[in-house]
């Protein structure tokens, strides 16, 4: 990895610092009486500043209602989420979310550039703006395609534009739901080491959520699993297979193997 | 070669019926169907002599204020119903309520009210205009995609910016579709509204010489209510075109 900015912290959780993401009995209900539908119940979690995790479960276990429920867009029934110690009432300016549907999240009328900007308005000025809407362009390999709009590229370069903007909004926690399920699996490979690598430039917080896991395993330093209904957290699984990795070697590590086993049994298959 | 054959693809029809209407209203004795060719004549000697370059003038005029005032209040506040519902709530029965009142019936109410001037008749263009695009506004902002909501709040996009940027060009497909409907409203009831109550105006022009039993010019004058509200539609093409260009290439590529 080469490091070419001033600052490069190391990635995974700096010991005995205040976390920089914290779920407390955390619980979520929607719907009263006959239609009472509990999704979460007591959830706990903790994610150290620079660490990546992952979560997983079954489709439908409440995976997106806890990533919403983290980025301030759905409020809790009961217990309260902390982002860098703060309890959140409404999305936090430390937290970008890249969604799933990329292709709805980026505003079709504006071009790769404007949309990378946008969110910065009043922040920086126009100059400003421009500049930092190219270097993150570049930053996730796009360099010069500013003045594309989004329709005119593939669901991939789509998610890379995505993620520039969260990273041009200077967010130091990125929240990911399911961000490359709908992208072919060779791009999907790319975005996985794209990801990882500015993460691991950046500094990045990273929560992903994804039924793919692998990728999880792959990403992260800790894997969460959720199950049952309502849902908890069943496992949470330290990965350890080092910080430099790579989609062959990683994935045929024994340990890789071992792992993927592990939750495969937990979910029950 | 590709314009050129449009032109023919569009145009033939309509050249094929006026020669048809020309020859077979050649020598027309009756004072109620005149030939083409004295219709055209007439047309030509009274825009010649500006009396009807006046006319459509005020006309134009009042429609072209009319309009302007309907899109400012039918997207401003279809804007606010479709975006805060609370309001949506609350004012979604008065305007069911005031959208089925036919515009043309409450046009001598609007006379009455204001006088003879050209400001009844322009409210009354805007009361005609503004309910199709109020509605499509209001369905548009609602028809915005969650996850546009979502990037929204999330990336802490509010107030007027929100609503300029994001709210706006969202429901911009639906707003033009319902301009287009609010357009053919617009011009009946510009002459509608000189039936009743005026001294000037193509309206005018029509009434005046129907009762007068000028009825070439009644002709005339409706000749070129149709030939204005084809090129009004021609130049909102255009506006669309530009304006909506994102949404009509973004569709083309998908499809």
């Amino acid at each position: 990895m080469t490091t070419t900015a001033v600052t490069t912290p190391a990635s995974g959780p700096v010991p005995g610092a205040a976390p920089e993401l914290r779920v407390e009995r955390l619980s979520i209900r929607f719907g009263q009486g006959e239609s009472l539908n509990r999704v979460l119940e007591g959830l706990e979690l903790s994610v150290a500043a620079g660490e990546f995790i992952s979560i997983v479960g079954p489709s439908g276990v409440g995976k997106t209602t806890l990533l919403r429920c983290l980025s301030g867009l759905v409020q809790p029934t009961e217990g309260q989420v902390y982002v860098r110690g703060e309890a959140i009432k409404e999305p936090h300016p430390a937290v970008g979310v890249i969604f799933q549907d990329y292709s709805r999240s980026l505003l079709p009328w504006m071009t790769t550039a404007e949309n990378i900007a946008f969110p910065l308005e009043g922040r920086f000025d126009k100059k400003e703006r421009v500049a930092r809407a190219e270097a993150a362009l570049s930053s996730v390999g796009l360099a010069g395609q500013g003045r594309k709009y989004p329709w005119e590229m593939s669901g991939g370069m789509q998610q890379r534009v995505a993620i520039a903007r969260g990273l041009a909004y200077e967010a130091k926690i990125l929240l990911m739901d399911e961000p490359f399920a709908s992208v072919d699996a060779q791009t999907r490979l790319n975005l996985e080491d794209l990801v990882a690598d500015l993460q691991e430039k950046l500094g990045l917080t990273v929560v992903l959520v994804t039924h793919d896991i692998d990728e999880a395993l792959y990403l992260s330093d800790r894997v969460v699993v959720l199950a049952g209904k309502p849902a908890a957290v069943v496992e949470t699984l330290d990965t350890n297979f080092g910080d430099h990795r790579d989609q062959a070697a990683t994935k045929s590590d024994p340990r890789f193997g071992e792992a993927r086993t592990k939750i495969l049994g937990i979910l029950g298959h | 070669m590709g314009i050129l054959r449009k032109s023919v693809e569009r145009l033939w029809l309509v050249v094929v019926l006026i020669v048809l209407w020309w020859f077979a209203s050649a020598g027309s004795t009756s004072i109620f169907y005149p030939s083409l060719d004295t219709i055209v004549s007439t047309l030509w000697t009274d825009l010649a002599s500006g009396l009807l370059i006046g006319y459509l003038g005020f006309s134009l005029g009042n429609l072209l204020a009319g309009l302007a005032l309907a899109l400012i209040l039918g997207i401003g506040l279809g804007l606010l119903i479709g975006e805060i519902r609370w309001l949506g709530e609350a004012v979604e029965p008065f305007v069911d309520f005031l959208r089925s009142i036919p515009q043309v019936a409450i046009i001598p109410l609007i006379i009455g009210t204001f006088g003879l001037d050209a400001g009844p008749k322009i409210y009354s263009i805007a009361a005609g205009c503004i309910f199709p695009i109020l509605l499509n506004t209001i369905d548009g902002v609602r028809g915005i995609e969650p996850t546009v909501r979502r990037f929204g709040k999330v990336y802490r996009i509010s107030g007027p910016r929100y609503f300029r940027k994001v709210v706006l060009p969202g429901a911009l497909p639906q707003i033009m579709a319902g301009v287009r409907v609010a357009l053919p409203i617009g011009i009946t009831v510009m002459v509608v509204s000189e039936l009743y109550a005026a001294r000037m105006g193509i309206g005018f022009y029509i009434l005046n010489s129907s009762s007068t039993f000028h009825l070439t010019e009644t002709w005339a004058g409706a000749v070129l209510v149709g030939i204005v509200g084809y090129l009004i539609s021609i130049i909102f093409n255009l506006i669309e075109r530009g304006s909506l260009r994102w949404y009509f290439k973004s569709g083309a590529t998908t499809k």
